[in-house]
């Protein structure tokens, strides 16, 4: 089976690389994508997309609020692209080196001004190993919320992103308040179903 | 098993739960009382965290204009960089804070630990002993304070506390040296759990235990400015104009006059009515953080504010200007400019 997801990026790739020790299509992909990036900085933002879920996901259950979450993703991916050099494969993925980087930045902020308390999740010790299974649930259902139509998608972001009342949402999209609450619930059901059933 | 059935619609069911949820002061929300809507608060819960698309969307190009420049002059002198704060608020702060400016902030900031388990973040003293400026979290929110002098009158200020048990917040403030204007009751229009106290200085605190209030953008605000004015539906305009605030709530009287006002700026919110009876104006200062300090400042003065402070570079690291709004509150307008 193919690595998919990003057709047209593939061209501009090393070729070769992917020879390297790559277990799974799916490192393949990233290893691919790794090396283009570390030749050409200007790639980085194929790694970005692809794990830009994963790392804000990690790191929002850590912290207090949106801001703090905002500023450490900015964070993490700012040191990424700075070190992506020193970035080695070795079978350690990508995403384990990124969520690296968060986790002592979650630490560093914590520490140094004693201004965020981690809350959500237990709070990473530097010999952490991150539990992929809920990182990779999150990132999942963060990307799903996307493939909402397109009025449950603006329900769901009215509703936890912008925290507005039922009232509002319902004079923003001219709609009853009833019928914003069947929204919010028939959005996520369908989340919930599409997360159970495997494949979105 | 049928017998728990729900009686209500799904529907409402969830969206009282995931309301309690979004207004919890609490960092973990209580579990979901029916098993069927179990499931569905636990997707909640996590929607929770979902990022802002404008975010994702500023990083990225951020992340693009570092690329192209470290292509151009080495990526070392790229990391070197001092990092461009995509956010314009200091961590640890909201939209709004207040900056209660007192004759004894050292006693002040005792009190607010010791009436609402304030946290000290920071104090840093002045020359004389007094002190210049003072950082206290309570809740999710923050309080500045410092010492009146004899350019800086104190400027006491209203707040709006929202706390998990308000009358047990309550019995502590009184024990801190607060005064009861009233004792929590259910019977205040807002349909919280409502209290009123003035503290030894001279600053109200309206103490309340959410239960039907709209929460703000990022979730109920532990600390809320609350302003009685004269005039206050001219207090609107003026904060949508030159602030860009948005109004998420008015009640007026036939006549017109505001019984209660919820604007929102940026994250945060701030309750207005007109002044009655024993809550008069306090002009009081404020700090809000903005994208922009200097075009705010702008927007300010052509909306009718005057000028306190042309926007400058502070040494703490934010740009700062203040501008006096026609009810005679002082604005801080700042933006942070990262470490």
């Amino acid at each position: 089976m193919k690595a998919t997801g990003r057709p047209g990026k593939k061209k501009a790739l090393p070729k070769g690389a992917a020879s390297r020790n790559a277990k799974t299509p799916a490192q393949a992909e990233e290893h691919l994508l790794v090396e283009a990036a570390q030749s050409n900085p200007a790639r980085f933002d194929a790694l970005y997309e692809l794990h830009f879920e994963r790392v804000y996901g990690f790191i929002a259950g850590r912290v207090y609020d949106r801001a703090s979450a905002e500023d450490l993703t900015s964070e993490v991916f700012y040191k990424a692209l700075a070190n992506l050099k020193s970035y080695e494969w070795r079978g350690v993925p990508f995403v384990a080196w990124l969520l690296r980087i968060a986790a002592n930045a979650v630490i560093d902020r914590s520490q140094r001004a004693s201004r965020e308390r981690p809350i959500a999740d237990d709070p990473p010790d530097p010999g952490f190993k991150p539990d992929m299974r809920v990182i990779e649930h999150r990132a999942r259902l963060f990307r799903l919320v996307k493939q909402l139509p397109e009025t449950q998608r603006r329900v769901v972001q009215e509703r936890f992103v912008d925290q507005r009342s039922i009232r509002e949402i319902a004079e923003r999209l001219g709609k009853s308040e009833g019928a914003i609450k069947q929204l919010q619930l028939r959005a996520i059901e369908r989340l919930r179903a599409q997360l159970e059933g495997g494949h979105a | 098993m049928p017998k728990r059935t729900p009686k209500r619609p799904l529907a409402d069911q969830l969206d009282e739960v995931v309301q309690a949820m979004l207004v919890s002061l609490q960092p973990r929300p209580e579990a979901a009382p029916h098993r069927e809507v179990a499931p569905l608060l636990s997707i909640a819960r996590e929607l929770r965290y979902f990022p802002r698309e404008e975010f994702r969307a500023t990083l990225k190009s951020e992340l693009q204009r570092r690329a192209s420049m470290s292509l151009n002059q080495g990526i070392e002198s790229s990391a070197a960089a001092p990092a461009k704060a995509v956010h314009y608020m200091r961590p640890g702060f909201t939209s709004i804070t207040p900056y209660i400016i007192v004759n004894g902030a050292s006693q002040f900031i005792d009190f607010l630990k010791n009436a609402f388990d304030g946290v000290e973040r920071l104090r840093v003293p002045a020359p004389d002993g007094t002190l210049m400026h003072s950082e206290v979290a309570i809740g999710n929110g923050m309080i500045e304070a410092g010492d009146a002098n004899a350019q800086i009158p104190p400027a006491p200020t209203d707040i709006h506390l929202y706390v998990n048990d308000a009358d047990a917040t309550f019995d502590r403030a009184l024990a801190a040296g607060a005064t009861s204007i009233y004792r929590p009751t259910d019977e205040h229009p807002s349909g919280d759990r409502w209290g009123a106290l003035k503290d030894p200085f001279g600053n109200n605190w309206y103490i309340a235990t959410p239960k039907s209030w709209t929460p703000g953008p990022e979730g109920l605000r532990s600390v809320q400015l609350y302003l009685h004015l004269r005039e206050a539906h001219k207090m609107i305009p003026f904060l949508e104009t030159a602030f860009g605030a948005e109004d998420i709530g008015t009640h007026k009287t036939p006549e017109g006059r505001v019984l209660h006002s919820t604007m929102r700026i940026g994250n945060a919110t701030l309750e207005i009515d007109e002044a009655h009876g024993e809550y008069q104006p306090k002009p009081c200062v404020l700090h809000v953080y903005v994208p922009d300090a200097d075009a705010m400042y702008t927007q300010a003065l052509r909306a009718g504010a005057t000028s306190v402070e042309p926007p400058t570079d502070k040494p703490y690291g934010d740009r700062s200007a203040g501008v006096k709004d026609p009810f005679g509150n002082t604005w801080y307008l700042n933006t942070y400019l990262g470490q």
